[in-house]
């Protein structure tokens, strides 16, 4: 265990979800396929720190943030909220988790109750805390409404009254009015409009800093990832290939999968420079491979070794890297 | 005002484009269309005129709300009406007014004429057929249009030509499968293979990318470019995204509100925007690591077209306004070789 355990908000260890698949053959348990979503991911969030994860779709972000609520249990491996371990079966060791992490979700329609107004929707999270009494409900719900930026006429609408924007932010106020460690944002603005966006963003900034939070911020959106992040992981299919300060990776990727990854960032550029070259790239379709190192299928720079799976390691200081590329070099030097 | 308009578009650096008003496949004059409802009239569109050249990719960029969508309906006359209502003006498509022809007629214009490839894919396609005869229909209505007749076995062959064309793996699986089996860029490309099929001459695509991450992203547009410059066929890229229009269009047109604010080549717009609008929606891509200061972008939300500000609509949001802002609307009007609709520009204090 790691000396600083005591600065770090969550632990994951080597962090297993299988799904079961469809198209097995009739009968109990003959022929069914597991799917694993996320296949042993380890990553650390510290106290104050934004930990951007991104990756494409099917990578498996979205699940390991459900793990982390408790909406998914774990196939195997270890989670630990505050250097306590949960067990996922333990009701209460659920609760603790839920106490200590807020959620806000992607589908801004989907996750607020059409009939409920936005009072009942933050006072339900109040409730579900036990942490508040009763006659406190009333300004800890005003008190969250203001802190991201609602007015107060929005306390008696529906969510249908309310804009993208806002029912983001109502979905913020309920993670937030009671007080959370870790907040896990699950492509909060991917569904709202630029500008929206960029107010959304700035308010999650300031939040983090009053409020001192932990926030795990989950996007496919490089730009977003980069504005937000101090500490950037990259998921391909339910691994972790790279890990490492948010410059590092957003500026000088090591694994294969992260430069590619990086290639694709949206930028403004004008017609004409949509090279080709990068363009043929884009046309390859990605799938794992079954064994060896997940990437090898596609990667440019695939090697003999690459037939055996390389592990998440350390090649430069707080700069963890899954590929044998740069595992070779570690042993040369 | 058509031909004062045309002469400004031409002044501007187009020229290199193409002489506009011979090559025009478009042309939408004056168009203004209103939604009515128990709750009363929307202007939706008001008093817009855009063009679409031979060969050419137009990005209309806005937020929700700014009409984008609903003037690539009501180009292809697609609008239902009721709710909607055309209060006024022409829709030329390779100088025929499409406005008022009948149904026969409009039957024959779209599809093979003018198409359009819906945002949502998995709505825009059928849940209970297959892809193969979806495509099948699609066929099967050109052949219809053009008198053709093809075999079964032709026709297959170029659904598998056409999805290979669009960079699927294994075309022939994804025939067989349902809409909800394919994931959201599959999708998008079959209904983009569903519009193309028909070679139409100009095609509406509506933000063909959202909810797709960057990397199946760049796929589309790059399959997008690809279908303009081998086919020479023109595009109308409907996004709210601006990062989007830069990458593959040729011209801009900015929309707020149901108004065109700026018209601009993707690079003019991206050096040096002239409406405070086009400026703000470029300030509010992140860019900038954690400890950069905040995004410069306007308070407030998107406009709601029941109760829309007097004058300038973007004036409560614009951090320029003045007072003439708050009572007069800009009209549209040239500003060094660019049209932009506000009062900052000295050209349009004029008037």
């Amino acid at each position: 265990m790691n000396v600083d355990a005591s600065s770090n908000i969550v632990e994951i260890e080597d962090l297993v979800v299988r799904f079961r698949a469809r198209g097995h053959k009739s009968g109990f348990f003959r022929g069914a396929s597991w799917n694993r979503a996320v296949n042993g991911v380890s990553f650390s969030i510290k106290k104050g720190e934004t930990f951007g994860l991104v990756g494409e779709t099917g990578s498996g972000k979205s699940t390991i943030a459900r793990v982390l609520v408790g909406l998914y249990k774990p196939s195997s491996g270890r989670v630990r909220i505050l250097g306590r371990e949960i067990n996922y079966r333990k009701k209460e060791d659920v609760f603790y988790l839920r106490q200590n992490v807020g959620i806000v979700f992607q589908d801004p329609v989907g996750s607020l109750n059409p009939r409920l107004t936005v009072r009942d929707i933050v006072t339900e999270a109040l409730v579900a805390s036990k942490s508040v009494k009763k006659r406190m409900y009333d300004s800890a719900v005003l008190d969250s409404l203001e802190r991201v930026g609602l007015r107060r006429s929005s306390l008696e609408m529906h969510p249908r009254e309310l804009s993208g924007g806002e029912k983001q932010r109502v979905s913020l106020a309920r993670a937030l009015v009671v007080p959370k460690k870790l907040l896990i944002l699950d492509e909060p603005t991917s569904s709202l409009d630029m500008t929206i966006q960029a107010q959304v963003l700035n308010t999650l900034r300031k939040l983090k800093a009053e409020l001192d939070l932990s926030i795990l911020f989950i996007t496919h959106d490089i730009n977003v990832v980069r504005y937000m992040s101090s500490r950037v992981g990259v998921l391909f299919y339910g691994k972790l290939v790279e890990t490492a300060a948010a410059r590092e990776v957003l500026m000088a990727p090591k694994h294969p999968y992260s430069e590619e990854l990086l290639s694709n960032i949206p930028q403004l550029v004008a017609t004409q420079s949509l090279d080709s070259n990068a363009a043929t790239r884009a046309l390859v379709e990605h799938s794992p491979a079954s064994e060896g190192c997940i990437y090898r299928n596609v990667c440019p720079k695939v090697f003999d070794k690459c037939v055996d799976e390389p592990e998440l390691a350390e090649v430069e200081r707080g700069h963890d890297v899954a590929c044998f590329l740069y595992h070779d070099s570690m042993q040369r030097t | 005002m058509t031909t004062e308009q045309d002469q400004i578009v031409e002044q501007s650096q187009l020229g290199n484009v193409g002489d506009l008003s011979g090559d025009s496949l478009l042309k939408v004059r004056h168009l203004s269309v209103d939604f009515v409802s128990i709750d009363g009239r929307v202007h939706v569109l008001n008093d817009i005129s855009f063009d679409v050249k031979k060969g050419e990719i137009v990005g209309l960029v806005g937020e929700s709300g700014s009409g984008k969508t609903t003037l690539g309906l009501a180009s292809l006359r697609l609008l239902d009406s009721p709710p909607a209502e055309i209060l006024q003006g022409e829709i030329i498509f390779d100088g025929k007014d499409i406005s008022k022809i009948s149904d026969d007629e409009l039957w024959q214009v779209r599809g093979t004429g003018m198409n359009m490839v819906f945002q949502e894919s998995l709505i825009a396609l059928n849940p209970v057929y297959k892809v193969e005869s979806q495509l099948g229909e699609s066929i099967g209505t050109r052949n219809k249009k053009n008198s053709l007749h093809t075999d079964k076995e032709t026709d297959k062959s170029e659904m598998l030509r056409i999805l290979r064309e669009l960079c699927l793996d294994k075309p022939d699986m994804v025939l067989k499968k349902y809409p909800h089996e394919l994931s959201g860029g599959m999708r998008q490309r079959v209904s983009i293979a569903m519009s193309t099929v028909q070679s139409p001459r100009l095609l509406f695509l509506d933000e063909p990318t959202t909810g797709l991450d960057a990397y199946v992203q760049n796929r589309i547009l790059s399959i997008v470019k690809q279908l303009n410059r081998e086919y020479g066929l023109s595009i109308v890229l409907i996004t709210h995204d601006l990062t989007v229009a830069s990458k593959i269009c040729d011209r801009i047109y900015v929309m707020y509100a149901g108004r065109i604010v700026e018209i601009g080549t993707s690079r003019e717009i991206l050096d040096k925007p002239f409406h405070p609008y086009s400026e703000s929606l470029l300030a509010a891509l992140p860019s900038g690591f954690e400890d950069s200061p905040p995004l410069p972008v306007p308070g407030g939300e998107p406009p709601d077209l029941k109760h829309l500000p007097q004058g300038c609509k973007f004036n409560p949001r614009c951090i320029y306004v003045m007072d003439t802002c708050r009572t007069d609307e800009p009209d549209l009007v040239n500003f060094e070789g660019r049209m932009v609709a506000c009062w900052k520009y000295p050209s349009t204090a004029k008037k």
